[in-house]
């Protein structure tokens, strides 16, 4: 296996885009990423598209090879993924598995979607699980981990709440999120109750967008014009649907975080940035948890001290997260690393966090059985 | 699949039917207890609901028996849902996890007979079948849910 590099980086801005065709949105973000690499469309020797939704709301398949052939890229090898809100993260792992197994060395990962509901319509995916027949909606099975963390850990509303607060103020310094407002701890809390006790402001959007990278060998990344960024682990695993375990934490996620760790050779305390999958205030704080960031049950607290805001000790979603950045399912696994890379190269501007080295992206998708189907984790380091 | 109920006439005198097929017997025969089916692996014996064809842990074929669950749970965690549901249940509902001892399984499923503010974890719940809403055909949809234990019994 040999070292994998991250090469140009692009993506749209996110929120609606109801005029535009998910190929539109996919076309921007894969032709910024392969400007900024300073290769031509006709170089990449392979494509990977992550797009959870088209098939459903759009009625559109093969995404891939459709926003491909926009920048001309066509007669090579072109994988579809869908896996859930990871279907971005996972795209961009095929692409790293291909590159560091030596097949291709240069290939380009997209992540697209259109999830912008009509009004006064939800999106219904996963109609055909029992769950869903029964009643279930997305945010049920978060806030009852979120009332069972605060049962076990006394993690309160305000905890959740601040997560919120936090996203949304690095929100408004990101030129690509889609909300760009400050919230109160109070205006969220006071917000319309979803599920008991998250409430409107404690959920991401749907969101239009979409995001590109360019992944590469050693060889092929020396001869670009950019900070040198590699890609240091690139762990995808499956949960194992325990009957009947605690949900105050993903085993799958602790799991994939001890593997990229070993694989990086690094440890949490290494980490300068972080991305992860906030679509509800509690998963981030479960998400500091199972990383590592810092001890079961302490993560609400680690939100209120402020030590994930930027300038803390270990910032969290300086992009704003899917909260306020907003969370186009299967473009956001890469949106993750596009934001990492800015900090890394220097280029985030107004919310840069100060010498960030080492970044970690996580995600996951598709609750199933009180456990998630797929989780990855990334960990890029500035070389 | 030898003890599974006759429920092929899925549209019974009242015009209801199950939410889905195999979940639990339905109609209740007569002067019985409704009971969710689920099965269990005869090499591990670990208890499923519902059913699946083979052990997750064993993957041995023909090694599972039907069994009926115990009718008696307790809460694991709640929520109060205050959106509509996509399957069409009017707002607010609540719902959760109910842990079955007697079977040790964890069953999601819909909490009824009591204001929805009012489940908490560690209330004892009973599984009863109530209308869940009504499809497209103007037909009653019937699914399993759980309500408060009303008098002390053993769980």
């Amino acid at each position: 296996m040999r070292d994998v590099y991250l090469g140009g980086a692009g993506m749209t801005l996110f929120g609606k885009h109801p005029h535009r065709s998910l190929r539109d949105l996919g076309r921007e973000a894969c032709l910024e990423a392969v400007r900024e690499s300073g290769v031509r469309p006709g170089d990449i020797q392979a494509g990977y598209c992550g797009n959870a939704l088209g098939p459903v709301l759009q009625g559109e398949t093969g995404v891939g090879q459709n926003v491909f052939w926009e920048i001309g890229i066509h007669g090579i090898p072109v994988v579809n993924v869908e896996n859930a809100c990871a279907s971005g993260s996972t795209a961009l792992r095929e692409g790293w598995m291909a590159v560091a197994g030596g097949f291709y060395d240069l290939v380009l990962i997209v992540g697209v979607e259109k999830s912008v509901m009509p009004k006064g319509t939800m999106l219904n995916v996963g109609a055909a699980e029992l769950e869903t027949k029964l009643g279930d909606v997305f945010p049920g099975y978060f806030a009852l981990t979120a009332k069972k963390h605060m049962e076990k850990y006394g993690t309160t509303r305000e905890q959740l709440a601040r997560v919120s607060v936090k996203n949304h103020l690095n929100g408004i310094l990101n030129p690509y999120a889609q909300f760009k407002k400050e919230f109160t701890v109070e205006e969220v809390l006071n917000s319309p109750t979803i599920a008991d006790p998250l409430t409107l402001y404690s959920c991401c959007p749907n969101s239009d967008g979409a995001a590109a990278v360019v992944l590469c060998s050693e060889e092929i990344a020396r001869r670009m014009d950019l900070p040198r960024i590699r890609v240091s682990a690139s762990v995808l695993t499956t949960g194992d649907y325990e009957n009947g375990a605690d949900i105050t934490a993903w085993e799958v996620e602790k799991r994939a975080a001890r593997e990229a760790y070993e694989m990086a050779s690094l440890g949490p305390e290494d980490i300068g940035v972080v991305e992860v999958h906030d679509a509800f205030t509690i998963c981030e704080i479960i998400h500091y948890e199972d990383l590592g960031l810092c001890p079961p049950g302490e993560g609400g607290r680690l939100v209120e001290e402020g030590a994930t805001a930027i300038g803390g000790k270990i910032p969290v979603n300086p992009s704003g997260g899917l909260l306020s950045k907003g969370h186009p399912v299967g473009a956001s696994g890469v949106a993750q690393v596009v934001e990492i890379a800015m900090h890394l190269r220097g280029r985030a501007e107004k919310r840069q966090v100060e010498d960030a080295k080492i970044g970690l992206a996580q995600i996951m998708g598709g609750s199933k059985e009180g456990d998630t189907r797929a989780c990855t984790v990334h960990i890029l380091e500035r070389k | 699949m030898s003890n599974s109920s006759k429920n092929s006439s899925n549209n019974t005198d009242r015009g209801w039917t199950p939410v889905e097929e195999g979940l639990f017997e339905y109609p209740v025969p007569s002067g019985g207890q409704p009971a969710l089916l689920g099965n269990r692996c005869g090499s591990c014996g670990r208890r499923f609901f519902p059913r699946r064809a083979l052990c997750p842990t064993c993957v041995d074929e023909g090694g599972m028996e039907d069994i009926r669950l115990d009718r008696f749970g307790v809460v694991y965690a709640c929520t109060v849902v205050h959106i509509p549901s996509p399957a069409g249940i009017r707002a607010p509902y609540a719902y959760g996890y109910a842990d079955i001892p007697a079977d040790n399984v964890r069953v999601f499923g819909l909490f009824t007979g009591a204001d929805p503010f009012s489940f908490h974890a560690g209330q004892r719940v009973e599984m009863v079948l109530e209308p869940l809403k009504e499809n497209e055909k103007g037909q009653k949809v019937i699914g399993y849910k759980f309500k408060p234990v009303e008098e002390e019994r053993h769980i």
